[in-house]
């Protein structure tokens, strides 16, 4: 007899799992998350950014990894994603996202027989061929066989959200759609139906108060400071460091060699042609950035910020952490190193110059926080304080959680706070996609998604009806 | 042998259907004698013997796992279209499945016809499974004639009634989240009614249902459990309720908004006390509980004082009725009697701790008839009478004569563990130096007292004592003589040899005072002198004194054994001193006087051996 208990495998009846093949699709500003339903991590993530080329005829994208990171001479590397957190260029963002999916999940269709070139010259009469067309449009639609689940920011628009649903219906042809936010999927894939979810990404950090698988409207909160800001605060610290800091990304550097810390680089650089645009060195540069944020980056853990009493002092006693650039130079950073994430959550110790702003302090992560439990029914809120949930990939630098959990008790000392941040990497950063894959595996869930009868009846509006 | 057919014999139970039976249970069991046990080793197993423990502990695991049936070819499994019987539009999904075989055949017909068109696979299946979360809430329902018969309310128009209604069950109760999505915008057709009559903005401020109001939850929950309430009364009235009902509208009807404002006001404060406050509530709280756990003690603490002060006085009820059990009032009463004098000797002796090992106590009255319940009682009443315990212990009296009889002796101080009265035999014959414990040894060995004293009785051992005591006056005696015989000598030399009249008082004042370093002295001296090693100085001149005069009637004091000289022990040596200076004179007083002395030399040399 299998006595049921936290730690035995729920009956297959009890967890309702019964999967139909569903396409989980997870996009966020610094990659874009796809996978079927019911696995544990995405099978295919590829980055948000894609490159574009303009010729005299048409313009062309590349989408993924390898195309990106190529030094073409006229790629612009640009990205989907509005400065609002809300999906800007919806054309290429299809694109990237149907090149998501069919680029691991489904695989590209095989060119009808009647366009593949192989039966050229034996093309007898036009009108069959006019006949075809129709059929041939709706084989082509790479998602007909899968319900697909899309996760959308907690802010998004009404407007969006129909554009989310055209998408996934007209141009996919997928037989089920679902929209669900980021914030209820998180919470699920820590198991809370509940809590107020923490999500710090590259564009912008929101907190999203979550109540019984529902997100609460009034509280979702959203502030630029996050993964992009401390990359910005990153070079700040490079720029006005005494000598300044070289930031030399890898694909202008042909040849390091061995130089002593602090020492100017002696690298051999490559030459190009036609050099490679701005936008695309930046995201280059960002690269390194991201490598310096995993490796030397450091929140200051508290008790009090950074700045407090003997805080500063205490961190430049503690030993540093080296780091090298791509093309040689080298360094150990000391207490600079706590400065770059400190802006996080605490507005006065950000590094500002003309073009970036001081922050404002209701954008600090704790203010989010304040502001997200104030506007929630004082009944809920020890209930959602105690299921924080963290997650997204910038929640990751040393330290942040400690800092985190010191600023929460700092401003409710009175409730019990958990936190809740999965300690492997991969469900951390990709919390929303883990919890749509949940969801959209479940056999209770079949009667909710929104079918193409459905659409076809309703509309797009269809969506703010159903997924709310 | 008694078999069962004798006890049943006996209990008078039938027999005859018995014979059957036993002989039906007898067949299993040798079976289960020899049966292999399962899941232990065959030698385990063979150390049972014949039969198995009552209780086998094993377990069932242990074997190995059955060999895999191999039931052919692999399963085939497909992905099978369903639909769910919950949704309206015919979805169909497909989720894996096992590949019917003959299922199908009963469908197809049907199927095939419907999926002709589409030309899909001709069964579809219909996944019922997750019917159940198909959840729909009960909301009140109402006509429009009940709504502006008692639903009507200044502040709410119809349509945000409903609007709110569809809300309820849209979030199904989650009033929280009902409230976070509450958004009511008042329908195109007031505007444009009300765009008629001008300015937009001053129309809807004007509106009696202004949407500008915001709605905080206790207001919708208010309005909802209004209506509520007041469909509930109209379909049910209130009489016919039953409890569970009427439990519900009461509940309903005496939601009051402003008290659940407060308490949510109140919820928030207490969320957002300062760290400071929280500290001081934490330390107050463990205070609290410091101070809560001081006074239980201490209440436990007086408790029991109180139990043991108000104790109940020994009830003379119940004393009464344990006289009426007792077959003879007289033995109650000479027991009361013995009783007394028991207690009031202990008071006396100053004991008191407890009770005496060989004295009476209140148990003893146990094997009078009756007196169990008593014993019982007073078993409840031990702790809280602890005081009155030592007051009822009853104490046999024996004669002198029966105490002999039975040989029992009292002791001021008892030593722990067992002694054997030859040991204290053996240890009398001890002194403090070896010389002396010889002389003893000499003397008894005179006597013709043997070595080891057959049937060591207390009264042996008290003849004994006073024999050693004797002989250790003896002793004392022999040794005075031989130095005054010594001086005598000495004396008897100076006196023939050239001699002064000067020397003549030196030397009797020398003896008194060098006695110890005069190495003229015999050895027997130096022996004595260091067994009075312990003695004061004042207490040697006193001997000395003594023995001054004690030179005339040295014989008597040897042969004269006074038998009461125990009065003369109790007498202190202050008294002793100004006694001598009277007996100077007298002989027959100094006679006396001598045996007194000897007798406190004895005792010291008792103590001696003693300690």
């Amino acid at each position: 007899m299998n006595i049921p208990n936290s730690s035995t495998a729920p009956a297959a009846g009890e967890y309702a799992g019964d999967e139909v093949s569903a396409i989980v699709l997870d996009p966020g500003y610094w990659t874009t998350r796809a996978g079927f339903a019911g696995e544990d991590v995405p099978k295919s993530v590829c980055p948000s950014f894609y490159g574009q080329r303009d010729t005299e005829s048409d313009t062309q994208h590349y989408f993924g990894e390898n195309a990106i990171h190529n030094p073409l001479g006229d790629l612009d590397i640009k990205n989907y994603w509005g400065s609002d957190g809300i999906v800007e260029d919806w054309d290429t963002a299809t694109k990237l996202w149907e090149y998501a999916i069919t680029n691991r999940l489904t695989g590209t269709k095989a060119t009808d027989p009647t366009r593949n070139g192989l039966n050229d010259g034996t093309n007898t009469n036009g009108d069959a061929m006019e006949v075809d067309i129709d059929a041939l449009d709706n084989q082509e639609k790479p998602l007909e066989e899968s319900p697909l689940l899309v996760t959308e920011p907690g802010w998004n628009s009404a407007k969006a959200r129909e554009k989310y649903i055209e998408i996934a219906m007209e141009d996919w042809g997928t037989p089920a759609f679902f929209l669900q936010k980021t914030g209820v999927l998180a919470a699920f894939a820590s198991g809370k139906a509940s809590g107020i979810i923490i999500d710090v990404g590259a564009s912008h950090t929101s907190v999203t108060p979550v109540l019984d698988g529902m997100v609460l409207r009034k509280g979702v909160q959203k502030s630029p400071l996050a993964g992009n800001f401390v990359s910005n605060q990153i070079r700040h610290i490079f720029k006005q460091s005494a000598p300044e800091i070289p930031l030399t990304p890898h694909y202008l550097v042909k040849s390091k060699t061995q130089v002593d810390a602090g020492a100017a680089a002696q690298a051999t650089y490559k030459t190009f042609t036609t050099p490679p645009t701005d936008s695309f060195r930046l995201n280059e540069e960002e690269r390194v950035l991201t490598e310096f944020k995993e490796s030397v980056v450091e929140v200051w853990p508290g008790p009090g910020r950074f700045s407090n009493g003997t805080n500063e002092e205490i961190a430049k006693n503690t030993p540093g952490r080296p780091f090298e650039m791509p093309d040689g130079w080298n360094q150990v950073f000391g207490a600079e190193r706590f400065r770059a994430a400190e802006g996080l959550f605490d507005a006065s110790a950000a590094l500002t110059s003309e073009s970036s702003p001081r922050p404002k302090d209701d954008q600090t992560i704790p203010k989010l926080v304040q502001a997200a439990v104030l506007s929630v029914d004082a009944d809920q809120r020890p209930l959602l304080l105690g299921n924080i949930v963290v997650t997204g990939g910038s929640t990751l630098l040393y330290k942040f959680n400690e800092r985190l959990n010191y600023e929460i008790n700092n401003i409710y000392p009175s409730t019990r706070n958990k936190l809740i941040a999965p300690g492997s990497v991969v469900e951390r950063k990709y919390a929303a996609w883990i919890g749509g894959s949940i969801l959209a595996s479940l056999g209770s869930f079949h009667q909710l998604w929104i079918s193409k009868k459905e659409y076809e009846e309703h509309g797009a509006s269809i969506v703010e009806k159903r997924c709310r | 042998m008694a078999t069962g057919r004798d006890v049943r014999d006996m209990l008078g139970l039938p027999m005859g259907g018995e014979a059957p039976k036993a002989a039906v249970q007898k067949r299993p069991k040798p079976a289960g004698g020899t049966r292999k046990i399962q899941g232990v080793a065959r030698e385990v197993a063979a150390l049972y013997g014949e039969r198995p423990p009552p209780v086998a502990v094993y377990e069932e695991s242990k074997s190995y796992r059955a060999k895999r049936q191999n039931t052919g070819p692999a399963k085939k499994w497909e992905q099978q279209p369903f639909r769910n019987p919950v949704r309206s539009d015919g979805l169909i999904l497909r989720h894996w499945k096992r590949k019917h075989t003959t299922a199908p055949a009963v469908q197809p017909s049907e199927d095939a016809t419907m999926q002709d068109g589409e030309n899909t696979e001709p069964y579809i299946d219909t996944c019922s499974d997750y019917a159940k979360y198909d959840i729909k809430v009960d909301l009140p329902t109402f006509t429009d004639d009940e709504y502006d018969a008692y639903l009507r309310s200044d502040d709410w128009s119809r349509e945000e009634t409903d609007y709110l209604i569809q809300m309820v069950g849209d979030y199904a109760y989650r009033w929280a989240i009902v409230w976070d999505r509450y958004d009511f915008q008042p329908s195109l057709a007031h505007e444009t009614l009300e765009n008629t009559n001008g300015d937009t903005d001053q129309a809807l401020a004007t509106m009696p249902f202004a949407p500008s109001k915001k709605r905080s939850v206790e207001d919708l929950k208010a309005r909802f459990y209004d209506i509520s309430a007041k469909l509930m009364k109209q379909r049910i009235p209130e009489v016919q309720m039953d409890a569970e009902q009427y439990s519900t509208y009461e509940m309903l009807t005496k939601f009051d908004p402003v008290m659940e404002r407060n308490r949510k006001m109140l919820a928030s404060a207490l969320m957002n006390r300062s760290m400071d406050e929280v500290k001081e509530e934490e330390f107050l709280l463990t205070e609290l509980q410091r101070i809560n756990m001081a006074a239980n003690r201490l209440d436990a603490e007086r408790e029991e004082l109180r139990a043991r002060l108000d104790a109940p006085q020994h009830n003379p009820a119940v004393s009464a009725g344990l006289q009426a059990f007792t077959s003879s009032q007289a033995l109650q009463a000479l027991f009361q009697q013995l009783f007394q004098q028991d207690r009031s000797k202990k008071r006396a002796s100053g004991g008191g701790t407890g009770p005496g090992r060989l004295s009476l106590s209140a148990n003893d009255m146990v094997h009078t008839p009756g007196s169990a319940q008593a014993q019982l009682s007073a078993a409840n009443r031990r702790q809280s009478m602890a005081s009155q315990a030592v007051a009822q212990t009853p104490v046999k009296h024996l004669s002198p004569r029966q105490e002999e009889r039975f040989n029992v002796s009292t002791h001021d101080r008892l030593t722990s563990g067992v002694t054997f009265g030859s040991d204290k035999l053996l240890k009398m014959r001890q002194a403090k130096s070896n010389v002396q414990t010889q002389k003893i040894g000499a003397a008894l060995a005179e006597l013709g007292i043997p070595d080891v004293i057959p049937i060591p009785t207390s009264k042996v051992g008290g003849t004994f004592e006073m024999l050693v005591t004797k002989l250790g006056k003896l002793l004392d005696v022999r040794k005075v003589r031989e130095k005054e015989e010594g001086e005598v000598r000495v004396l008897q030399n100076m006196k023939d040899g050239t001699k002064e009249e000067k020397m003549d008082t030196e030397t009797k004042e020398e003896p008194e005072d060098e006695n110890d370093d005069n190495p003229n002295y015999g050895e027997d001296d130096a022996d004595a002198a260091g067994e009075d090693e312990d003695d004061d100085d004042a207490e040697g001149e006193e001997e000395d004194g003594d023995e001054d005069q004690d030179t005339n009637g040295d014989g008597d004091g040897d042969g004269d054994v006074v038998p009461d000289d125990l009065d003369a022990e109790g007498e202190d040596e202050s008294s002793v001193q100004p006694s001598r200076a009277t007996s100077q004179g007298a002989t027959t007083a100094g006679h006396k006087r001598s045996a007194s002395v000897f007798s406190q030399g004895s005792e010291e040399r008792s103590k001696r051996i003693r300690k």
